[in-house]
């Protein structure tokens, strides 16, 4: 019986932390389920960075309810199902009473039953799909705004901008189809016609096909979804192309100093709408803390171009903290009532969520600062309109 | 027709007693039962993949396909579908149960292992080899990309457990991990048992018989054919089982399901376990299943992979038979009068 | 019609890289009859060796990519002296799962060293595109076109025109005869992987500062690599030239005019309906069925 003994070490060993655990005050245990390796690594490890200093922060000030956080980061590898097993496994071996994640929009809806399996909270920290929070899961509270919020943000702005006809071009997921969509809607209704809706895998690298069929098109501005990788290679890929249209990039990922060093000229002139100013801390609504928080990912030798993926994960735990500190408790229900009550200024604007989605099931929505930036000779600057 | 013996059966029920009280050893402990039930479905795919690789020596490396087409089928069957054809052609399909999904993915699993059985004739080893591999490419391909049908990169979701009929029971739904557990131990007996009993019978010598010596096999009037045909259509059928189990068990699917990694976590599992043997595919299936549990709090997954790496390029050099027949000579060099005796050649004891 | 012109110019500048990723692959094969499914890995390995040479050494862009190639070249000569050497007269089936595994080991080690997140290699080209009338092109493509069929050319001068390769031809066509000949085989066997090797490395190298460079890039390289020599006909170096061509092809204008989303598959279409209708390849003569 080797084999079981073997395959029983783990247990073991769980069971013994968790009753040594007990004798002193036991950290509470946060899932961070986020994609670490994949097509979206970049943009997961940046948020988990952020999470860290978030964590850190509430630590060195005497933790929450007395005990400190622990985060225990697990990698859904950017794949759906990977993702659903690292929730399970966070909330039944890890026995993480509340976690945050999953990033992607499919990744978040394909974690989403078993959040309502195990009735343990998720703080949604960058999906943007309007399902996640219409869908009557009462266990998703989410930060990032879904696309519709973020194309009602953008409205005003499309007369004042001149668009006339828009083509799409998408990554194929929930997150791109459902920014296509909502973006589509809204600029019908201001009478805009919409031309082209190209789609992208996520993991592809050539789009010359798809950019060579754009460049054909009668259309005057291109709107684009996908992560920050790819849009380094469309913008390359443009350029190679000749392809000079409006460029508007959506989602809140995109990441426009990565943008700058890795697609150097292509990327100017690209318009990006976007839920963090941190080019601009004075114009944030809350800028001690966007000060401190930019402050702190500077020395721990980070990246700047993270900022404004990290961000999320920042707010994202604090919210958590805030709510494990309004539920009074560290078990799950406890937790999952607190969120209903958290109440503070992240780093894009309030945090407070409000119901979503059927009535009697609603998920949590909090609504946050949109802004339009554009890159202008390798620098971000928010344009006059 | 030569029954194994009882006797040869023992090290295989000895088995089956251990992983049917496992569960009770483990208390239930939800994170293990987990991943014992997801080792156990890939080790019924490597059963079925250890027929065609181990007992007609065809390298089939496309086998996730079977498996992939088997949950997919599964899956849609039990959730419904509207799609709309070329030429205008609207097809929508209401919500059947899951236990008709599962026999749905046999049988298209079944008739899908018939056509790579039929190509398989056509073309042989390293053209065999691509071409198993393009056809569960372009499945991936087409799950990936059929986004009206399979919900492409956006997973299929919610995807029904599966219920169980017993009689004077009633129709029980497979809902917690434990009923999963004794499911996919349940499902692999009887593909043990099916494998088992195929083997031995005429049709199992004269998949050996093709595989050791084919221009001999033929002279003898084997039909090579039908032969391959017949192990193909049995192996994908199994394969597609196993993907109908995974489906309903973890009742989320997205076209990663169709990656050439879990095609070679399999033939890891049959070669290491021991290839053209009946208990080498559950052995190396539950040693290579259970290896990242084991491995995970020591080492980060790419380094888990890389010991997967070592582990197929060392078992060619160290143990190219794999380690039950490795086993199996061991104990009978200790009894040498028992392994003379036997009229079953070596390479089909259990 | 404009569309269709620029279809066809990013047709001749991916087909180059194809092409040298076929031949390679086709080379191995036919000399040693060995599938190589370390060739995606060996793609990725060149791309990384491309990248550090830049970044980490701070080598000019057109000494990287040398550098690149001979890092193929050697990690292709370890990897035969290593793991086939030994397994020479093995059956098939053997040394494809010890290329299998060398080629995990080689995956998940670069993701191990370098991580998930993808590089991208900075290049000495300008950004504006060379316009050719209603068309356009980068220079860094135009110089991976260019650099690519140099490379072919120079693997033809290679095979046809040195002794290596009038002694790789005969090994090619009866390697005991060219053993009794007093051709050192196994030397030929090390040789024949080491450049095919260094064809992938080069043609990682080569598409890593177009796209990005990330530890899984090699796995649909190498699928491709496969559909392009079935197409040519295993072993036929010309075929897999023309084979990378005709892939490009496909791809381009089957993500143009079909689907972008079936880009990738068109590789597998073509392999089974080869396979199905002219089982040889389209190239390859009669005899040289696998």
């Amino acid at each position: 019986m080797t084999r079981s003994s073997l395959t029983r070490l783990p247990a073991l060993t769980l069971a013994l932390s968790l009753s040594a655990g007990f004798a002193q005050a036991q950290a509470i245990r946060i899932g961070v389920n986020e994609p670490l390796t994949g097509p979206f690594a970049a943009s997961g490890t940046y948020v988990v960075n952020g999470a860290k200093i978030a964590a850190d922060e509430i630590n060195a000030k005497g933790g929450v309810l007395g005990r400190k956080l622990e985060l225990v980061i697990e990698d859904n590898k950017s794949n759906p199902t990977e993702a659903a097993a690292v929730a399970e496994k966070l909330i039944t071996s890890d026995k993480t009473p509340v976690l945050m994640g999953a990033w992607g929009s499919s990744l978040t809806l394909a974690v989403m039953p078993k959040l309502a399996d195990y009735e343990t909270a998720m703080l949604v920290e960058t999906s943007s799909s309007g399902k996640i929070t219409t869908s009557g899961n009462q266990f998703v509270f989410r930060i990032s705004p879904p696309s519709a919020l973020e194309a009602e943000a953008f409205a005003p702005l499309v007369e004042k901008i001149g668009l006339k006809k828009v083509d799409f071009l998408a990554i194929n997921n929930d997150w791109g189809r459902g920014a296509a969509a909502d973006f589509t809607k809204m600029l019908k209704g201001k009478g805009v016609s919409v031309g082209l809706m190209e789609t992208m895998d996520q993991g592809a690298q050539d789009m010359s096909a798809q950019l060579s069929k754009l460049k054909g098109s009668d259309a005057d501005t291109i709107m684009i979804t996908a992560a920050v990788d790819q849009l380094t290679l469309l913008f390359k890929q443009m350029a190679a192309l000749g392809l000079k249209k409006r460029v508007i990039t959506t989602g809140g990922s995109q990441n426009p100093d990565q943008i700058i060093a890795q697609a150097g000229a292509a990327a100017d002139g690209t318009m990006h709408l976007t839920t963090f100013l941190p080019w601009y801390p004075e114009k944030t609504p809350n800028p001690a803390a966007t000060a401190y928080f930019i402050g702190e990912w500077k020395k721990r030798g980070f990246e700047f171009a993270g900022v404004t993926e990290s961000f999320r994960g920042y707010d994202g735990i604090r919210a958590i903290a805030a709510a494990i500190e309004k539920g009074g408790a560290a078990d799950a229900a406890a937790i999952r009532k607190g969120f209903w009550s958290v109440d503070f200024t992240g780093l894009n604007g309030p945090i407070r969520f409000a119901k979503a989605g059927p009535s009697g099931s609603e998920s949590g929505q909090s609504k946050p600062d949109v802004y339009l930036v554009k890159i202008d000779a390798g620098k971000v600057v928010v344009p006059e309109l | 027709m030569t029954r194994p013996s009882r006797t040869r059966q023992l090290p295989a029920l000895a088995l089956l007693a251990a992983l049917a009280a496992l569960p009770f050893a483990l208390g239930h402990d939800p994170y293990l039962l987990n991943a014992l039930i997801t080792t156990g479905i890939v080790t019924i795919a490597a059963m079925s993949l250890n027929l065609l690789l181990g007992f007609t020596g065809q390298l089939s490396l496309g086998h996730i396909a079977f498996f992939g087409i088997g949950a997919y089928v599964s899956a849609l069957t039990s959730l419904g579908f509207d799609v709309e054809l070329f030429g205008g052609l609207r097809v929508v399909h209401e919500p059947w149960p899951p236990a008709v999904g599962f026999g749905l993915a046999v049988l298209a699993t079944a008739a899908c292992g018939y056509l790579v059985g039929r190509l398989s004739f056509r073309v042989r080893g390293a053209y065999f080899v691509i071409v198993t591999i393009s056809f569960s490419e372009v499945v991936r391909l087409v799950a990936l990309n059929w986004v009206e049908l399979t919900q492409g990169p956006l997973a299929l979701t919610g995807i029904p457990p599966l219920g169980l009929w017993l009689p004077g029971l009633g129709t029980t739904v497979l809902r917690t991990k434990l009923q999963n557990y004794y499911l996919v131990l349940a499902v692999g007996t009887l593909c043990y048992a099916l494998i088992g009993r195929l083997v031995a019978s005429r049709f199992g010598r004269a998949m050996r018989g093709l595989k050791e010596n084919e221009s001999l096999a033929l002279s003898l009037g084997i039909n090579a054919t039908r032969t391959l045909t017949l192990a193909a259509v049995i192996s994908a059928a199994m394969a597609g089982a196993a993907g109908s189990l995974y489906a309903h068990y973890l009742r989320i699917i997205d076209p990663d399901v169709f990656l050439f990694s879990t095609t070679v976590t399999m033939v890891i599992m049959v070669v290491g376990g021991g290839k053209g043997t009946l208990l080498g595919p559950v052995v190396g299936g539950l040693i290579f299943g259970l290896l990242p549990v084991a491995l995970r709090p020591v080492m980060v997954p790419e380094a888990q992979w890389m010991v997967f790496g070592l582990v197929l390029i060392g078992i060619q050099f160290v143990m190219p038979r794999g380690i039950v027949p490795g086993l199996v000579r061991l104990v009978a060099r200790r009894r040498p009068a028992a392994a003379s005796s036997s009229p079953v050649p070596a390479e089909v004891r259990p | 019609m404009n569309e269709f012109l620029q279809h066809l110019l990013n047709t001749l500048i991916l087909g180059g890289t194809y092409a040298l990723l076929g031949i390679g692959l086709t080379l191995i094969f036919g000399i040693m009859n060995v599938v190589n499914f370390t060739h995606g890995a060996l793609y990725t390995v060149g791309a990384y060796v491309m990248y550090l040479a830049v970044t980490a050494l701070g080598l000019n862009f057109f000494a990287a990519l040398p550098t690149a190639i001979l890092g193929g070249l050697l990690l292709g000569a370890v990897l035969d002296l290593a793991l086939l050497r030994p397994l020479r007269g093995a059956d098939m089936d053997t040394t494809m799962l010890v290329m299998i595994g060398a080629g995990i080991v080689l995956q998940s080690g670069t993701l191990w060293l370098f991580g998930g997140v993808a590089k991208s290699i900075p290049t000495p080209f300008p950004d504006a595109p060379l316009q050719l009338g209603p068309v356009s092109v980068s220079w860094l493509r135009l110089f991976v076109l260019g650099a690519a069929l140099v490379l072919i050319g120079l693997t033809y001068w290679l095979i046809n025109r040195t002794r290596l390769g009038l002694a790789m031809r005969a090994t090619f066509q009866d390697h005991d005869t060219a053993a009794l000949m007093g051709v050192n085989v196994r030397l030929i066997y090390t040789a024949t992987f080491a450049i095919g090797s260094s064809l992938a490395a080069a043609a990682g190298a080569l598409l890593g500062p177009v796209y990005v460079v990330f530890p899984q890039m090699g796995g649909m390289a190498e699928l491709k690599a496969f559909a392009i020599v079935i197409l040519g006909g295993l072993g036929n170096v010309t075929g897999a030239a023309i084979g990378g061509f005709i892939l490009a092809l496909a791809e381009e204008l089957g993500a143009g005019y079909i689907s972008s989303g079936y880009r990738d598959a068109m590789g597998f279409l073509i392999i089974i309906a080869v396979l199905i209708f002219k089982p040889t390849g389209l190239f390859a003569k009669a005899e040289r069925i696998g």
